[in-house]
């Protein structure tokens, strides 16, 4: 890191300056002038309730197309399409990076991927496991024997431990698999062009019509090697078992995704996702050396194809484990330690921006656009919390007894008063729509469950005080330290920890 | 999808705009500016905090109703001085003038409305002469110095009954206080103080009651209980001086007096006598002085003569219990 050029530790400092500038003005404002640090108050109470009535309503869009597209037959849709895009052609690479996941954890994704609504012999399943793991040869030879004559093809990969650049990141295992795939692809003679790679997280149980949305998705697609393919992430695997806060967390995250869908042009891939196996390999695959590969093999596209480079939305949900532990404290700390490595995807901004200066193809609109919406993003998970939780009440409490008496500190309240209310307003149809995306209630799982995921709502305040905005802060603050951060996977698994 | 975008592109667009042209507005109200039609400027208004106790009141502004009824906030309001009027049913109306700065919140907050017929209850069944209450066990004291007897009631007007008599031979009562153990009480004149025992609330301390404290030499000014309710502290025209209600007792100075009407406060939860007292300055005029005297038992040698059986203290006040 030593030799982090000056431009690239410079854009590293601007997310976390940023946001703290912001944090510490208004705090500072509150003490100084309450007058100016109330009319920002407000300002920000009335753009977040515009927000978060906008994002809400982009939710209900977002669960309308879920809803109507996830039980379509996508399959029978790719067999009608003209023999000339190829469906029957099509090979499907789907890579499952193991960290030190069990066979708890892996069994189940490869059950799930067996009952694909799709043909099997299309499948090339590439179980990436991590030599460094005691357990991963064991682990591949059970899965092998249990799972090869399953698939079209199945191997099982192990990446060594130290390799030259690398750091023990997803993207340097799953690199590693889809190097291995490509030479199996090579000795087969398969051409990239007909091949659609799947990067999923261990834990990943897709659903039935996955690959027939996605394979319909990619032949249609007008420039098919440019686009990656995002499905919709639920956490359906354990949610019926996970403690409420766990759940309440991913239930939210899932709807972040499924807002986002519809923002295509600030759509970036997250978690799980598909693309071109050509374009991996012309954009020399995943980085090996950053932990939020899911975005920055975007990134590394976009700058590729000179910005002309999206991402697809797939409305069908590919289901992981809610991560927790077994008790609130702990599941407090793998949620937040989650949160972290989600919010460390602003490694991307030095990353981009750096790109952006090197690339001369992409219009400066774009690059500014996209610079700011990168940025925008971040800081605003980073601050939005902080302001509203934290800073909002600053003014009241220490304005003095001049500012007591002034207008604009008996309004204050009032104003944040209609903001909560506006946002039960929203969690009211947050609460019913996490409902409809619930999976079947297992047996031995009382129905009081159900009165319990309406009533959990009420953490909602204390969710957003704890993973609201503090794991952001701390990921941009460790990247403006340069005490950067590896990577930690998030314990999951269906059974408690 | 397309669809979808341009309903997006919509709602952005329209968000955008709520935006931008709905700030200015909540700004605006947020800060307490409103558009004046006679004027056709925007003005900085102020704000009225009306809050009554009861609530419920009628609100009229310069002699117009307002909707709302207390508590309540008139917003709005252009700069100036207001007229406010608070009615409620059977109820005194409350009325003031309040002026409304720019920009400001006038707090009308502390408001009583207190009721024309206020709720009376006469307490005592009895004739009397003084009283006290004591609020913390809801307990009044009567003293009818004619009959030379006093009574006491709970606060309720109920139990009020006879508890103790008043010695005959003491003419003149000028003060009288309950004990803090509320088992006795005295009564002072100008040259003797009695402490009286409550009827049925003798100990062994008190083999007879009343007890007499003669002061020919010094005229009382005021007497007051100790907490352990055993010792006296008196203000004479002479001294400050503590001593035992029993009899026989004699008084310490505790401090010689120059004023020979000194007032004093004393706290009975922390042992202390406030008083005043005259000083001569060099210049030769005269000046007042205000002395704190500390009683506590942990200052004086109080302790151990409170928990002596009576008798004990009198004949052999050095000796510690059981030696």
């Amino acid at each position: 890191m030593n030799k982090t050029p000056l431009l690239k530790r410079i854009l590293e400092i601007i997310p976390g300056a940023l946001s703290w500038s912001i944090i510490i003005l208004l705090i500072l404002l509150s003490f100084l002038h309450p007058v100016s640090s109330a009319v920002i108050i407000i300002s920000f109470d009335f753009y977040w309730i515009i927000r978060t009535v906008y994002l809400t309503t982009l939710l209900v869009m977002a669960h309308q197309r879920l809803f109507q597209q996830r039980n379509e037959d996508w399959l029978k849709q790719c067999f009608s399409l003209p023999s000339e895009l190829g469906f029957s052609e099509l090979y499907q690479v789907i890579i499952f990076p193991v960290y030190n996941e069990g066979l708890e954890v892996l069994r189940p994704s490869l059950s799930a991927l067996a009952a694909s609504h799709y043909p099997l012999e299309k499948f090339i399943v590439v179980m990436a496991f991590e030599e460094r793991n005691a357990h991963a040869r064991g682990n591949a030879a059970i899965l092998e024997e249990e799972f090869k004559n399953k698939f079209g093809v199945y191997l099982s990969t192990f990446h060594p431990d130290g390799l030259p650049g690398e750091s023990r990141t997803k993207g340097a295992n799953a690199t590693w698999a889809a190097k291995a795939a490509r030479r199996f692809l090579d000795s087969r003679f398969i051409a990239y062009e007909q091949v659609v790679v799947s990067c999923f997280d261990a834990d990943t149980c897709v659903a039935g019509e996955y690959f027939g949305c996605l394979s319909y998705h990619f032949l249609t697609s007008q420039k098919r090697h440019q686009s990656s393919y995002q499905p919709m992430p639920v956490y359906n695997n354990n949610i019926w078992q996970a403690p409420s806060f766990a759940r309440l967390v991913e239930i939210s995250s899932s709807f972040c995704q499924m807002i986002e869908s519809m923002r295509l042009e600030k759509f970036v891939t997250f978690s799980s996702h598909s693309m071109s196996f050509k374009t991996l390999v012309e954009i020399d695959y995943w980085p090996t050396n950053m932990i939020s590969d899911d975005s920055v093999i975007y990134w590394k596209s976009y700058l590729y194809y000179n910005g002309d480079y999206r991402v697809i939305p797939l409305y069908v949900t590919v289901s992981l484990d809610v991560a927790y532990s077994s008790n609130i404290w702990r599941t407090m700390v793998v949620q937040y330690k989650q949160k972290r490595r989600w919010a460390w995807g602003v490694e991307n901004f030095p990353f981009v921006v750096d790109g952006f200066f090197k690339n001369k193809s992409i219009s400066l609109f774009n690059k500014l656009r996209r610079s700011f919406h990168l940025l925008e993003s971040h800081v605003t998970w980073a601050v939005w919390a902080v302001i509203l939780v934290v800073v909002g009440p600053l003014p009241i409490l220490f304005g003095g007894a001049f500012f007591s008496q002034m207008a604009i500190a008996y309004n204050l309240p009032k104003i944040t008063g209609l903001l909560f209310k506006f946002t039960l307003l929203t969690s009211l149809t947050w609460i019913f729509l996490s409902w409809t995306i619930l999976p079947p209630r297992p047996k031995g799982i009382s129905w009081f469950k159900h009165i319990l995921l309406i009533l959990e709502w009420v953490f909602v305040p204390f969710i957003i005080l704890v993973i609201g905005s503090v794991p952001a802060l701390d990921a941009q603050t460790r990247l403006m330290l340069a005490k950067y951060m590896e990577f930690n996977p998030t314990l999951k698994g269906n059974k408690v920890l | 999808m397309h669809g979808f975008q341009k309903i997006r592109s919509l709602l952005f667009s329209l968000s955008l705009l709520l935006f931008f042209i709905g700030l200015p507005f909540i700004l605006s109200f947020a800060l307490g500016y409103k558009f004046n039609r006679n004027t056709l400027k925007f003005e900085k208004t102020g704000i009225i905090f009306i809050k009554t106790q009861p609530a419920g009141a009628k609100i009229y502004l310069n002699g117009k109703l307002v909707p709302e009824k207390s508590p309540a906030s008139m917003q709005e309001l252009l700069p100036g001085v207001y007229k406010v009027v608070l009615e409620l049913a059977q109820h005194y109306p409350w009325k003031a003038e309040v002026e409304v700065g720019a920009g400001k919140v006038s707090r009308v907050d502390k408001v009583i409305l207190f009721p024309e017929r206020p709720h009376l209850v006469q307490l005592n069944q009895e004739k009397f002469s003084s009283f006290r209450i004591d609020a913390e066990k809801k307990i009044a004291y009567y003293l009818d110095q004619d009959k030379k007897i006093m009574y006491r009631s709970n606060l309720d007007a109920g139990n009020f009954e006879d508890i103790a008599s008043l010695p005959d031979k003491f003419a003149q009562v000028n003060g009288w206080e309950v004990s803090p153990d509320k088992k006795k009480f005295f009564i002072f004149n100008l040259h003797q103080i009695s402490v009286i025992f409550f009827d049925n609330q003798m100990d062994y301390e008190y083999p007879t009651s009343p007890v007499f404290l003669d002061y020919p030499q010094a005229r009382i000014i005021n007497v007051f209980w100790h907490s352990d309710s055993y010792h006296l502290v008196v203000l004479t025209d002479k001294y400050v001086q503590v001593i035992e209600s029993r009899a026989g007792a004699w008084p310490i100075n505790l401090v010689e007096l120059n004023n020979r009407d000194a007032v004093a406060f004393y706290d009975t939860k922390e042992d202390r006598l406030y008083f005043s007292d005259v000083q001569r300055s060099p210049e030769g005029s005269f000046y007042n002085n205000l002395y704190k005297l500390e009683l506590s038992t942990n200052l004086y040698p109080l302790e151990r003569l409170m928990i002596q059986p009576f008798g004990a203290a009198n004949s052999k006040p050095e000796e510690e219990p059981g030696e």
